[in-house]
């Protein structure tokens, strides 16, 4: 060791000995010269000889044109390698270059055991040496996994630089078979806070502390990357990903594993579109929301029910979000299908415990759905063949690394089928579906970025011959990102969705109608975040909407017709919320996540509203007065503060517990008066006779990672009250109704629960265990006997299912086939019995049982999906994947629905179900 | 129901053999609970006026259960008090009375076992008469038929909800039929006499022709609503009532001939109506996609003692407007042919009356005239026999041969 220094000392006395013979300055002249190019203008110019590794310099862009006169060399060389992570040491007329690390003439003072000489903070402000080397290649050995033959060094090392804690490593991780950038990969240091996500444009920025620190990624849809690194500075690391198309590795739905490291938001849920392609489906339709109902509390009332219920909500209780705007109905066919494209999808996150601040307008759960961005340098795309509809996504880059367009469509071809049938009354069925969608995203230059998304869908169906029910989803979305500087970012979004459906009865009569309801909503929305302090990240926006609802209006097709056309007056209202919110780390261990959103609606003018007199119930009977209001005049106001507060605490590094708060308010109301959400539905708004519904939830949480992080276990549990939440007198009339105060009740909602999941992310066996325990209560109180239900007590609501589990399995045979299932098992939902008959004029006729009083039969079911990768060469036209699955294969006949009809003086119960025997399906999917 | 479900599972199916099924269903019926059931409207006509009472039965029990040994009596804010007696199935008043305008009328109940019940109180409501009814041949639907429809005005606009109930009465004339009808007439055995050289005959039976002996060519069928009629003006500048209570297609046998509709037009306050809609909607089954929330409803009837118990019914006090109209089928549709019979296959059968092998038949046709599964139309007298079934040559078999004191041909 001695001589090492020794030498070393030897050299820098040697420098100033031959400084004196050899001239150090020179006289050189770069025009447009890298760095290359700039060493062999040197070396041409003088007697310095240049040492160094060529591939250094593959990727140079450095540019210099300056002039030098009489320059010392140093002086010179400092400004080529300027902004780059190389370094020089100039021996003579030697020049060693070395990138990242310096070579030292002195050691440091502790090399010999002496204590080692520390900063104001503490911190040690030692030369990072290749001693660590050593340790590590020693470590590793014993670990031979782990692959640390290259190690990557970091930054540019800086003489006597006073060392921070952390040093910033960002880069881009790219990816797939096209190299595309790729979002939402995790990127961190294992058994370590230290850990970012990529975002959409792949670019990620982790703080990790100086010196040999091992990196990796996590994503769920590409292989895991290892990287050994020296960090020395401030630096970027680009990594590639590989696809593991070809793997068939996991099933991959998580509860994001880096927000549920970070975050302190409760029930919060991620499904990756790409990573449920294994669990099977009915009709082989790859379908996120579907799956995102095996998630605990997240509940449908039947099969073939088009709503959500999450933690004891109504069904119009959830904000669905597609790129930012409102999607009304994300369904195809009663629910049936989901009106997503699978290839477009790229995500959903489910927040059903505490929402964040900037989500707002509905009580129960907010489905952030997000599709994918275009591959702005390759041509590329997606699809599957099933046995009823068929998809398609292809993208392709507009202007080459800056713009890309994304095209998605689905189709079912039953229309097709129904047609070529031979039965006459099926041949005038139809049912047909599809949905179509554009993503276009264009990157302006480092700081602005546009992105939109245009999404259409549309249903047509018949049941009876003689009536075609028609509706449709429509979406536009313009959103335009910007960076104003390393801590201020900002989003401006315009959105407007419409929603309508119509129903057109065609009979040979004169009576034939055309029947139609819309909503449509424009909204604007600033979103803002600020990093004021690694402890504080601040965000905070406005947004806007106006609703302009069509509540309904029917047109008599003939002119003969007796029906009298109806045009129910438009209502208009204008939402509109401020949020602010903080994420604050307290410690490493505590983190508080608080927001606040006040939110105030505006019901609109120009209407006429009737005043009932006070403490009578509300019908056509007890109207004292009706008033008129202009055009945007303000009818009612309504409005409230809205805390959003969550906090988490480490326990220990494995173990940690969140609690939350939050309050939301609704001003939209879903009217239907099924048991399930029904496409003919109609949204209503608040008014100055029905008021805005709230709710407010307080939820705890336990989270705790085993064997390492490959198990996941968590238990969560919330109580919610809600209030004004929405039911129907017995009977009543919805559709074309002028005055629908008059068949409405508002009333108390109470629900709690306890959800515990249970999941394994890796391995040859993965998937998840959910179970919940919960309830879903309803209050509909009221001083008159008409306006109460049960008796004014609590009672079950429709989709009230105390006992929920389910088992989502899958094990990996070998690299091309694996096998999947799922098992569900819930209690029946509640149901109002007949109880008994009486006669009445000259009919009989069923007395029910109270609300909800008894239940249907349980519900259980198991589907089982076998999952075969196309051949692993790596040159053919496209990857493909076949999906065969059997849904239910238990062929349990699981009521759908439990109804009695009277007929001919006697009651009879039926049972329904939708799917009462297997279901096979095979779907084939390819990507190019 | 099941078409409906069929045709969704198929939409849904296609090339994928799936099911999808309705079947009834076995529901434990344990938690059975008996309620009153109250039925009452007082009109504006004077008469006996009704009310009737029974319990809530059992799903699986036929019939209903009366009320029995209760006291019934109505009340007005006037101090009237009208007393009400048990009459077989129903109560009635015992003295004839009728809802005078504006006064308020209460009903009350005391059970036997000592319970008391209240209604709300009502008032008369607008006396609106039927202008006309009228019966006009129409399609409706893609259907031709007899529309009828009721008309009615009222100037001052405060009739707005309206209840229903038609009694139809109809000719039905036998398509073949004969003035003669055949019965079984059986003989002794007559001993043998061999002083007469009498070998003697074994008893038997014989067919016999005989001309009948009362109406059965000509019948008179009456039949009352059974749906809830409902209908309202709400959506109307003014009280105009054009409401097709009835229609009946021209390929309904009870128009062949003549026909008769008697409409009673009940005037309904808002609660009353929407009790009856309420009744009617929860009837009437829903969609198996959409089906219907039901429930349990409350009229304006309460238990004195308990408040929350359930009470069945409403008590109404209505006004109540008639008319009768006739119409002959050859009026409406011209030259047009009958509608087919009430029995479709009137086709004439023979049968030999003979032992032996077919064509004889002689014991399936005896067994047929005895037990009156045919009736004769005509015979040969030479052992063979025209025969139809009994719908198509006796219309008793199926109505009433009684004229009906109003009818008027």
């Amino acid at each position: 060791m001695k001589k090492i220094t020794l030498i070393l000392f030897l050299f820098s006395f040697q420098q100033i000995i031959y400084s004196q013979v050899i001239s150090d300055k020179i006289t050189v002249e770069f025009k447009n010269a890298n760095i290359k190019t700039a060493i062999q203008d040197i070396e041409k110019v003088s007697y310095y000889k240049f040492y160094f590794d060529e591939k250094w310099f593959e990727n140079d862009s450095v540019s210099i044109t300056k002039q030098y006169k009489e320059v010392k060399i140093g002086e010179v060389l400092e400004d080529v390698f300027q902004n780059t992570s190389f370094n020089f040491y100039i021996s003579e007329n030697k020049v060693i270059v070395t990138n990242n690390s310096i070579i030292y003439s002195q050691l440091p003072d502790d090399y010999f055991g002496v204590p080692l000489e520390r900063d104001e903070n503490g911190q040690i402000t030692t030369p990072i040496f290749y001693q660590q080397y050593d340790s590590i290649k020693k470590t590793n050995s014993r670990n031979p996994n782990k692959n640390i033959r290259d190690l990557v060094l970091i930054g540019k090392e800086v003489k006597n630089q006073k060392k921070k804690s952390t040093y910033t490593l960002s880069g881009f991780i790219r990816g797939g078979k096209n190299n595309s950038a790729l979002a939402n990969v995790v990127v961190k240091i294992p058994n370590s806070e230290f850990s970012a996500v990529t975002d959409k444009k792949g670019f990620y920025s982790l703080q990790v502390p100086g010196g040999l620190n091992v990196v990796e990624t996590e994503s769920f849809s590409y292989n895991k990357v290892t990287k050994n690194i020296m960090v020395y500075n401030d630096g970027a690391l680009n990594l590639s990903l590989t696809d593991n198309i070809n793997q068939l590795d996991e099933v991959l739905i998580k509860t994001n594993k880096s927000k549920s490291a970070k975050s302190a938001i409760t029930g919060v849920t991620t499904i990756d579109s790409e990573g449920i392609k294994n669990v099977p489906l009915v009709l082989g339709e790859r379908d996120i929301l579907k799956v995102a109902l095996t998630m605990p509390g997240i509940k449908t009332a039947g099969e073939g029910s088009a709503g959500f219920n999450v933690r004891g909500g109504k069904e119009d209780q959830n904000l669905f979000l597609l790129d930012h705007a409102t999607l009304y109905n994300p369904s195809h066919f009663f629910g049936f299908f989901t009106a997503l494209n699978p290839y477009t999808t790229k995500k959903v996150d489910i927040y059903k415990g505490s929402i964040p601040a900037e989500f707002g307008g509905r009580l129960s759960s907010v489905f952030d759905i997000s599709s994918k961005s275009g591959n702005v340098n390759e041509f590329q795309g997606e699809g599957g063949i099933g046995p009823v509809t068929s998809n398609l996504m292809v993208s392709t880059p507009i202007v080459k690394g800056k713009s890309s367009l994304v095209a998605g469509g689905r189709a079912t071809y039953s229309d097709y089928i129904l047609k070529s049938l031979d039965d006459e009354n099926l041949k005038n069925s139809q049912a047909s579906f599809y949905d179509l969608i554009l993503k276009y995203n264009h990157k302006i230059n480092a700081n602005n970025d546009i992105e939109s998304t245009l999404y259409y869908s549309h249903d047509k169906f018949s049941v009876s011959s003689d009536s075609l029910y028609k509706y449709s989803n429509r979406l536009a979305t313009l959103k335009w990102n910007h960076t104003f500087n390393e801590k201020n970012k900002g989003s401006l979004i315009v959105t407007n969705s419409e929603y309508k459906f119509n129903i057109d009865y065609q009979s040979e009569g004169v009576n034939n109608f055309d029947f139609g309801y819309k909503i449509d909503e424009t909204q604007a929305m600033l979103k803002m975040n600020y990093l004021y302090s690694n402890k504080h990240k601040f965000s905070y926006g406005l947004s806007t909407k106006l609703y302009t609802v069509d509540p309904g209006y029917l047109s008599p097709k003939n002119p003969q017709s007796t029906l009298i056309p109806i045009d129910v007056e438009t209502e208009k209202g204008l939402e509109s919320a401020a949020y602010i919110g903080d994420n604050f780390k307290i410690s490493d261990k505590f983190l508080l996540d608080f927001g606040l959103r006040y939110s105030t609606f505006a019901a609109l003018g120009k209407s006429t509203q009737r005043i009932y007199e006070e403490n009578q119930p509300i019908s056509d009977a007890t109207v004292t007065e009706t008033k008129t209001y202009g055009n945007n005049e303000v009818i009612k106001r309504y409005g409230g503060l809205e805390p959003r507060l969550a906090a988490r605490y480490f326990l220990t590094d494995d173990f940690s517990v969140r609690a939350s708060y939050d309050k939301t308010y609704q001003y939209i109301h879903l009217l239907s008066n099924n048991t399930t959400q029904s496409p003919t539905d109609i949204w209503k708004l608040s008014d100055l006779n029905v008021k805005p519904e709230s709710a407010q939830q307080v939820s705890l949480g336990f989270y705790k990672n085993l064997k390492g992080g490959d198990i996941e276990l968590s238990l969560e549990g919330y109580y919610k009250r809600s209030k004004n939440i929405l039911d129907y007198k017995v009977g009543a009339e919805l559709l074309l109704n002028e005055n629908i105060e008059t068949e409405l009740l508002q009333g108390e909602g109470k629900a709690y629960g306890v959800e515990v999941l249970l999941k394994k992310q890796v391995g040859k066996l993965n998937g998840w265990l959910g179970y919940t325990y919960s309830r879903s209560l309803i209050k509909l109180d009221s001083q008159f006997q008409q306006e109460k239900v049960n008796d004014g007590k609590y009672f079950a609501s429709n989709f009230d299912k105390p006992h929920d589990f389910s088992a989502v399995l899958n094990y990996r045979i070998t690299k091309r086939y694996s096998f999947s299932s799922n098992f569900i098992y819930q209690t029946g939902r509640p149901i109002t019995y007949p109880i008994g008959r009486y006669d009445y004029g000259n009919e009989q006729y069923t007395v029910y049982s109270d609300r909800n009083k008894f239940r249907i039969p349980d519900y259980f079911r198991l589907d089982i999906g076998l999952n075969i990768e196309g051949n692993h060469k790596i040159k053919k036209l496209a990857h493909s994947f076949w999906n065969i699955s059997v849904y239910n294969v238990l062929g349990r006949n699981n009521p759908y629905s439990v109804f009695f009809v009277t007929d001919k003086g006697q009651i009879k119960a039926y049972k329904t179900s939708i799917f009462s025997i297997p279901i096979p399906s095979i779907t084939y999917n390819f990507k190019f | 129901m099941k078409k409906y479900l069929y045709k969704i599972s198929l939409l849904l199916l296609l090339t994928v053999t799936i099911s999808s099924c309705t079947e009834q269903y076995v529901f434990q019926n344990t938690d059975f609970e008996s309620a009153l059931v109250v039925e009452g409207t007082i009109t504006n006509e004077l008469k006996n006026q009704t009310i009737r009472l029974s319990q809530v039965y059992q799903l699986e029990e036929s019939g209903p259960r009366l009320e029995k040994g209760a006291n019934v009596f109505v009340t007005d804010d006037k101090g009237n008090e009208y007393q009400f007696e048990e009459k077989d199935t129903i109560y009635s008043s015992i003295t004839p009375f009728r809802a005078e305008p504006g006064r308020k009328y209460q009903l009350r109940i005391k059970t036997k076992e000592g319970k008391n019940y209240t209604s709300d109180e009502q008032v008369l409501t607008t006396e609106t008469k039927i202008e006309n009814v009228t019966a006009t041949a129409e399609n409706v639907n893609g259907e031709r038929g007899v529309q009828i429809n009721v008309n009615s005005f009222d100037p001052t606009n405060t009739s707005k909800y309206y209840r229903y109930e038609y009694t139809e009465t109809y000719k039905i004339v036998a398509p073949v039929w004969s003035s003669q009808e055949t019965v079984i007439v059986s003989f002794p055995a007559i001993p043998p006499d061999p002083d007469q050289d009498f070998p003697g005959s074994p008893a038997g039976e014989d067919i016999l022709v005989r001309l009948r002996n009362r109406e059965t060519r000509t019948c008179f069928s009456t039949k009352k609503s059974n749906d809830i009629i409902l209908n309202n003006t709400n959506s109307l500048s003014e009280d105009r009532v054009h409401f097709p209570v009835r229609f009946i297609s021209n390929q309904n046998y009870i128009i062949s001939h003549r026909y008769s509709i008697f409409v009673r037009q009940y005037v309904q306050n808002l609660a009353a109506y929407t009790y009856y809609k309420t009744l009617k909607d929860l009837s009437s089954s829903g969609g198996v996609l959409s089906p219907k929330q039901p429930g349990f409803f409350y009229g304006n009837i309460k238990s004195v003692e308990n408040p929350s118990e359930k009470v069945i019914g409403f008590f109404e006090v209505s006004s109540v407007s008639s008319e009768r109209i006739f119409f002959n089928y050859a009026d409406l549709f011209p030259k047009e042919p009958l509608p087919p019979y009430y029995e479709s296959d009137c086709v004439v059968k023979d049968f030999a009356d003979c032992e032996g092998l077919p064509p004889c038949a002689r014991n399936q046709l005896r067994g047929a005239i005895k037990s009156k599964e045919l009736v004769f139309v005509s015979t040969d007298y030479n052992g063979n026999y025209g025969m139809v079934k009994p719908a198509c040559g006796d219309c008793t078999s199926f109505s009433s041969n009684i004229v009906p004191p109003f009818w008027v041909d």
